[in-house]
């Protein structure tokens, strides 16, 4: 038996829970193939779902991590398209027997391996996914749902007591829930798949809490969600969200269904999960008015729910959408009898079930936490743990653990009111600002869970101490011993596990709430996945109110010297809070009393009073003269008369009348060209230009190029090289320049921070950014190869003024040798998108198929997006959001000529006479550093570019080096006639060139001297870039609303590329083909913690010299 | 155990006068409900009958049972306090016997007729000398209109039960957690088929529900709200002795709901003498363009 299947195998425990990394260090590439082979016929036969998926978490390892490692440096070979795409849509076998069968072929590569990796990882969470799905669908209460396909078989009736009016109005339900914080975290322990697998390690310590965001006012904490439901005298189903200012009268089943349509997704999840609307309805071409008569008794009747989250904002990081799912589907359980009390709080079985349907919820809607998430509906303090999995249960020979856990209420006999008093004296909640999505970080936690790595599976074993200890502190009542548990757990277990669970903005936050406050701060608390949004900090009882006052500002000034480097989503808030010691809990509102909240009459009030009062419903005319009477006599009304003579009578916006404003400002001082803009629009709106006429002819030939045909540097280049170019550095020949114009749009998912200066990891102890990793690496070979090495750093309109502070509050990072930045001379202004791009993007180029149900929603959200485009006017400027979000750097082709026009390389020239060439790369390329060898290289071949590549490996998009019509160039992925020959090219653009100066000046028509001349300099610059190819691009960006609220939506802009430099005749390039470490670049957050463990981030580390830093 | 009393229960407000409609039996005879229902009772060898009235519905159903008025018996349920009250009213009348008890605005039809399946539930309660239910396996949608057991095979005896648990119409979130059982097809629940053989143990825990002042915690979310059902009082039943169900293969049709009177006039009618009659009828009737609906007429 192979040595790794026996670790999956083993009775023992120690055995099983020992790491692979001690086998496949010491093996072969040999040895790994075989135990490859072992693993893949194992999770082929196995029965055990979860040794099955520990197999493959094993085989995407080797495959990603110590594969690679024992292969050489760039071998190469093709990823095969077929297995490609069969990994596109989520048929991950068929896509590794096509990888594999590659791999037999060609023998083992870095390519292939990136591209088997993949596959088994998509393998194992599929698997995991789908366990969760059927056990979600299997519990017991749940099952009917998906039966129900046909009104006639519709089993459920409203509760009578719903249906009778009194004094003209139908009663409203009303739930409010609490919101749940975690005390313990306990290492993710909560994630489905871990508490399935490993229920005696999934334990957390859960508050249900009431909240509100201290703003000056005195309110005392309420329960943060609330739900309404009432029956209303029209035929539809209506889905109001009062905190997202949303409504919809829902009259089709398929709009039921259509979660990503409008706001109101999580309304329409709560609808089918209370089974309402049962799941099994769903395309099943039936009437809703048939249901709702059904349903309610009467024809022409039908059903409202409200949702109100209170001021509570996006990304708290206390399951405020799981609890307002788990609060709507109590209050439509209740109205239909599922649940036997229809007021009050709910009895144990209830909420179990409760619990179930939320999560069968969040699966619908595509998203999902964790199991404790839907806490809130329990009351109090409670211990969550996991159950292991009996007979008669549905998990039971499939997974070691339940779906759902158990909850023991902790009642005062085990935690005193004392204890509770003083944890509420002691503790400030807080949300920093920033939202960050927590989904890679649940796929970590997992993977690295079922790999037990030696680290981190200790970092889990110390979590489950800390809880221990935090548990006994919180029946002690020992806040102190609470705070030093929760820091602790921050500092180790959590950071080990998930270092990203940390970044720079919390630990500045912590530090300086130390020295603030010193010993009365007891500790940092970081509720939920990451840290930055949600976050507690535990002071003496005796400091509690200074921290009150003090942690708004603390938190804004932080925010403020980071807002550039950080993705905030709002700004800094405190809350209050109290424990919460009901639960979710309901109440019938009767006769004049059964008003919905006063700001849900602020939303849906103007339209009705606008109408004819002959066109309102008897229940709404009765409604609203409540409404009237309940203006003038209750508290909860007041201010609402004016408030909806505002929105009857709108007065002109003055804070849109200012983006337009700024946004126009904007555009003339960073030199927007509007003739150019204008002709790109009328060729876009036209179809001239687009993605579909970003591609070459399609006649053209695309070849791959062979290794003979490139200069391979992963074999020693030869001491000569070096020699040379140890010489020329000496003698002060070179520059870096990097290119920082860009907004990090994959990074950050269009968030609009500064990429450079995000402080992205730490390194040698300390939070770095990109720009300082850089400047490391020239400190070094500056120190090493005794020269002067100018750095210059490439901005635009959006990145300059930042990036400029950035250094000067760094005193450069202490780099000696100059440092320019070159600031950006061309904007665009994006332009709202073309139907026909957008369907070209999404239907005709390969995409990655989601998840069924995340499919479902994003195809749901891209219809509603076209909608969107079509309203807007597409192709027309794009000016409704905020103004910097509105322009566009117009690609790096123009980051070079920017420094012949804004004069930063005759001031290069001017302060380093002997100044001959540069090192272009990229911002996001951490390993390409300053070496002697490639330098020679270039220097000896005499050619004005010599562009590294590196093999491609499977996340290597966007084209590659080609032989396209007999020449050997960089080709775009965008250029690419057909999709299918980017996998078949072996080599891709790491981006990073050696430029030389004097020939770079030729090609312009230009030479040292005339580089004063600013109208000679335009025309070379705008006679080159007449000669490169534009391209429409389709970029996401975000919009920030309400409290935290993000909209994500695609916007086009043109740009123009440097790697089309290399297709000019006249342009004399050579290629370098170099290790991967030097080449990879980081475009996407899910990148670094594989970055972080394949070794490419202590070969970065080891390329840098801190000391000025 | 000898069994030779029945219960009809007619006092409720929406079954007071489904008992006195007029059908046409299988023997192609007009009769009324109750006329039906109490024929059925004889055939089954029972010799006295007791129903269960408002006030002041006596003469009306007397009148409604012209052949057998002599085992007739009357109690009268002067408030509408619930189901469980109703068979209540009738504990002096039962007294230390057990009984049979059938609900009056359900007709039951099929290959064994009601007497058959009244006959062999007395034989299994007889046999037993315990509670037996009869039951029908019933979809889900259905379940808002019954009481419904969750019980084990008895082994030996096909289409028995052991009731464990009883729950008056349960959602079919509930039906699922309490009420599966593994024999049945998906999504089918155990459901009472509207005939009992009861124990005189019945009538002490309705006695002891009705004089503690308890509500039914399962009909809390039903139209009847929180009045003690027979099913509260067969779920106590449960706990204390055997209980047995009996599946039955006959079909029961609900007189008040829409169509009920025409339905089961349906199926009397199909199960008797005049079937090919009335199958003629039909056929008449779906062929004749001018009982179509507007909307579908050819042009």
């Amino acid at each position: 038996m192979s040595a790794l299947t026996e670790i999956i195998l083993s009775e023992q425990e120690a055995v099983r829970d020992s790491p692979i990394d001690g086998v496949c260090q010491q093996a072969s590439v040999e040895t790994l193939l075989a135990e490859c082979e072992a693993l893949h016929s194992f999770q082929e036969s196995d029965s055990n779902l979860y040794r099955r998926v520990r197999a493959l978490v094993f085989l995407a390892a080797i495959h990603r991590y110590h594969l690679p490692e024992k292969l050489p440096d760039g071998a190469s070979a093709a990823i095969p398209y077929e297995g490609h795409t069969h990994l596109l849509h989520r048929r991950y076998e068929e896509a590794i027997a096509s990888f594999l069968n590659a791999q037999r072929m060609l023998g083992p590569a870095e390519s292939i391996s990136s591209a088997l990796a993949a596959a088994y990882r998509g393998l194992a969470f599929q698997t995991l996914a789908e366990q969760v799905r059927h056990s979600v669908r299997s519990i017991r209460g749940n099952q009917w749902m998906f039966r129900s396909a046909h009104v006639d078989d519709y089993p459920l009736r409203l509760h009578p007591a719903l249906l009778t009016k009194q004094d003209g109005l139908f009663p409203v339900l009303a739930e409010s829930t609490p919101v749940r914080m975690d005390l313990s975290h306990s290492g993710w322990s909560d994630i489905f798949f871990l508490g399935m697998d490993y229920p005696e390690g999934a334990r957390v310590l859960n508050v249900s809490v009431d909240l509100t965001v201290r703003d000056g006012a005195s309110a005392a904490p309420r329960p943060p969600v609330e739900a309404y439901l009432r029956v209303i005298d029209e035929p539809v189903l209506r889905l109001v969200s009062v905190d997202l200012k949303s409504q919809v009268d829902v009259s089709t089943l398929d709009e039921c269904f259509d979660f990503a349509r409008d706001y109101l997704g999580l309304l329409k999840a709560a609808v089918i999960a209370s089974g309402l609307v049962p799941a099994g309805m769903e395309g099943s071409g039936q009437s809703l008015q048939k249901l709702l008569t059904a349903l309610t008794g009467s024809r022409g009747m039908g059903i409202e729910i409200v949702s109100k989250v209170n001021d509570i904002p996006k990304g708290s990081r206390l399951a405020v959408s799981t609890n307002l799912l788990a609060c709507l589907i109590t209050a439509c359980m209740r109205a239909t009898g599922q649940i036997c009390v229809l007021d009050g709080p709910l009895e144990e079985s209830d909420r179990r079930l409760v619990a179930a349907r939320a999560i069968l919820g969040e699966w619908l809607g595509g998203s999902g936490g964790g199991w404790q998430d839907s806490g809130g509906v329990w009351p109090g303090i409670k211990l969550i743990q996991g159950v292991a999995a009996v007979l008669g249960d549905v998990e039971y020979g499939v997974s070691r653990g339940c779906l759902l856990p158990s909850h023991t209420i902790l009642e005062r006999d085990r935690i005193s009111d004392d204890a509770r008093r003083k944890l509420e004296n002691s503790l400030v909640l807080v949300h920093g600002g920033m939202a960050q999505d927590v989904g890679p970080i649940l796929e970590m936690v997992t993977e690295k869970y079922l790999l037990r790595s030696m680290p981190e599976w200790q970092g889990r074993q110390r979590a489950h101490d800390l809880f221990d200890q935090i548990v006994e502190a919180m029946r002690a009542g020992d806040t102190q011993r609470i705070g030093a548990c929760t820091q602790e757990n921050f500092d180790g277990p959590i950071q080990t596990i998930i270092p990203w669970a940390a970044n720079q903005y919390t630990e500045t936050l912590i530090h300086e709430v130390r020295n603030a406050f010193g010993a009365a701060f007891h500790g940092f608390w970081m509720l939920g996945g990451m840290s930055g949004g949600g976050m507690g900090f535990i002071f003496d009882p005796s400091e509690k109110s200074r921290a009150l006052s003090t942690l708004p500002g603390l938190m804004q000034q932080i925010k403020k010297r980071m807002e550039h480097a950080v993705p905030f989503a709002m700004d800094p808030v405190v809350y209050d809070f109290a424990i919460n010691d009901r639960g979710t809990s309901a109440m019938l509102l009767r006769g004049s009393g059964a008003l919905l909240p006063a700001a849900y009459y602020t939303l849906v009030a103007p339209p009705l009073l606008r109408q004819e009062v002959r066109g309102l419903t008897p229940a709404r005319r009765a409604e609203l003269v409540h409404m009237g009477v309940a203006c003038q006599q209750r508290q909860d009304f007041t201010g609402m008369v004016p408030a909806l003579i505002e929105h009857l009578l709108p007065h002109d916006d003055e804070s849109a009348r200012d983006v337009r404003g700024n946004l126009d400002d904007l555009l003339r001082r960073h030199g927007f060209d509007s003739v150019q803009h204008e002709a790109v629009r009328a060729d876009l709106r036209a179809g001239r230009v687009g993605l579909m006429k970003n591609t070459l002819h399609a006649s053209t030939r695309v070849e791959n190029v062979g290794r003979e045909e490139i200069v391979d540097s992963c074999v020693p280049l030869g001491a000569r090289y070096a020699a040379l170019g140890r010489d020329a550095l000496a003698a002060d020949a070179l520059a870096v320049v990097s290119l920082s114009g860009g907004v990090g749009s994959r990074w950050t998912h269009g968030a609009g921070v500064v990429k450079a200066i995000n402080p992205f990891c730490k390194l040698a102890g300390a939070y770095r950014s990109f720009l300082e990793v850089h400047l490391a690496k020239s400190r070094r070979a500056c120190g090493l190869y005794r020269s002067r090495i100018p750095h210059v750093f490439t901005t635009s309109y959006l990145t300059h003024q930042p990036i400029a502070e950035h250094l000067a509050a760094h005193a450069n990072h202490g780099y000696d040798a100059p440092i320019c930045l070159s600031a950006g001379r061309t904007i665009g202004l994006r332009l709202v998108p073309m139907v026909r791009d957008l369907r070209f993007l999404w239907e005709q180029t390969p995409q990655q198929l989601l998840d069924e149900r995340k499919q479902k929603v994003r195809e749901s959200m891209r219809s509603g997006l076209l909608q969107w485009a079509t309203q807007m006017g597409e192709g027309s400027d794009y000016r409704d959001n905020s103004p910097m979000q509105c322009l566009h750097p117009v690609g790096h082709w123009y980051e070079i000529p920017n420094m012949l026009l804004n004069g930063t390389l005759t001031q290069l020239i001017a302060v380093q006479p002997g100044l001959k060439h540069l090192l272009l790369h990229n911002i996001d390329t951490l390993g390409a550093d300053v070496d002697p060898a490639l330098f020679g290289l270039h220097l000896e071949s005499g050619a004005m570019l010599t562009s590294e590549v590196v093999s491609r490996s499977l996340e290597d998009r966007g084209g590659g080096l080609a032989r396209v019509d007999g020449r050997l160039r960089l080709i775009e992925g965008l250029a690419l006639p057909d999709e299918s020959l980017e996998l078949s090219l072996s080599y891709y653009n790491s981006g990073t060139m050696w430029i030389s100066i004097e020939k770079l000046l030729d090609f312009f028509g230009l030479h040292r001297q005339s580089l004063i001349d600013p109208v000679q300099v335009l025309t070379a610059v705008r006679r080159a870039a007449s000669r490169m190819p534009t391209y429409i691009t389709l970029k996401d960006v975000k919009k920030r609303w309400g409290k935290g609220h993000e909209d994500v939506l695609p916007v086009a802009q043109f740009e123009k590329l440097w790697g089309d430099m290399t297709a000019l005749q006249e342009v004399e390039t050579q290629y370098v083909l170099v290790p991967r470490r030097r080449g990879q670049q980081l475009k996407d957050v899910a990148q670094l913690d594989p970055w972080m463990r394949d070794g490419s981030a202590a070969h970065v580390a080891a390329l840098c010299d801190w000391n000025g830093g | 155990m000898r069994i030779k009393k029945a219960v009809i229960t007619a006092a409720g407000e929406r079954q007071r006068r489904l008992p006195l409609q007029e059908l046409v039996d299988r023997d192609g005879k007009a009769r009324t409900v109750l006329a039906i229902l109490v024929n059925d009772a004889v055939r089954a060898e029972i010799e006295e009958i007791c129903i269960v009235v408002r006030p002041g519905d006596e003469s009306d159903y007397l009148e409604a049972v012209p052949e057998q008025r002599s085992i007739l018996r009357f109690v009268e349920q002067p408030e509408p306090l619930g189901y469980g009250d109703a068979i209540w009213r009738a504990r002096n009348f039962v007294g230390g016997d057990a009984f049979l008890h059938l609900v009056s605005d359900h007709l039951f039809v099929g290959c064994e007729s009601a007497g058959d399946t009244a006959t062999a539930l007395l034989r299994l309660a007889t046999a037993e000398e315990c509670c037996v239910s009869a039951v029908r396996p019933t979809h889900e949608s259905l379940l808002r209109a019954f009481g419904a057991v969750s019980g084990q095979p008895v082994s030996g005896y096909p289409g028995v039960y052991r009731v464990q648990s009883v729950l008056e119409k349960p959602t079919p979130t509930l039906a699922e957690q309490k009420l599966v059982i593994p024999s049945l097809r998906a999504g089918h629940y155990l459901a009472f088929f509207g005939m009992h053989l009861l124990t005189p143990l019945v009538m002490e825990i309705l006695d002891e529900l009705l004089r503690s002042g308890a509500t039914s915690p399962q009909g809390a979310a039903s139209a009847h709200g929180s009045r003690v059902t027979l099913s509260d009082a067969l779920a106590v039943l449960a706990r204390r002795e055997k209980y047995l169900a009996l599946e039955v293969h006959a079909e029961r049709f609900d007189l008040g709901s829409t169509y009920g009177l025409l339905t089961s006039q349906l199926a009397l009618a199909l199960s008797g003498q005049d079937r090919a009659e009335i199958l003629s009828l039909m056929v008449q009737l779906l062929a004749n363009e001018q009982l179509r609906p507007l909307e579908t007429k050819p042009q």
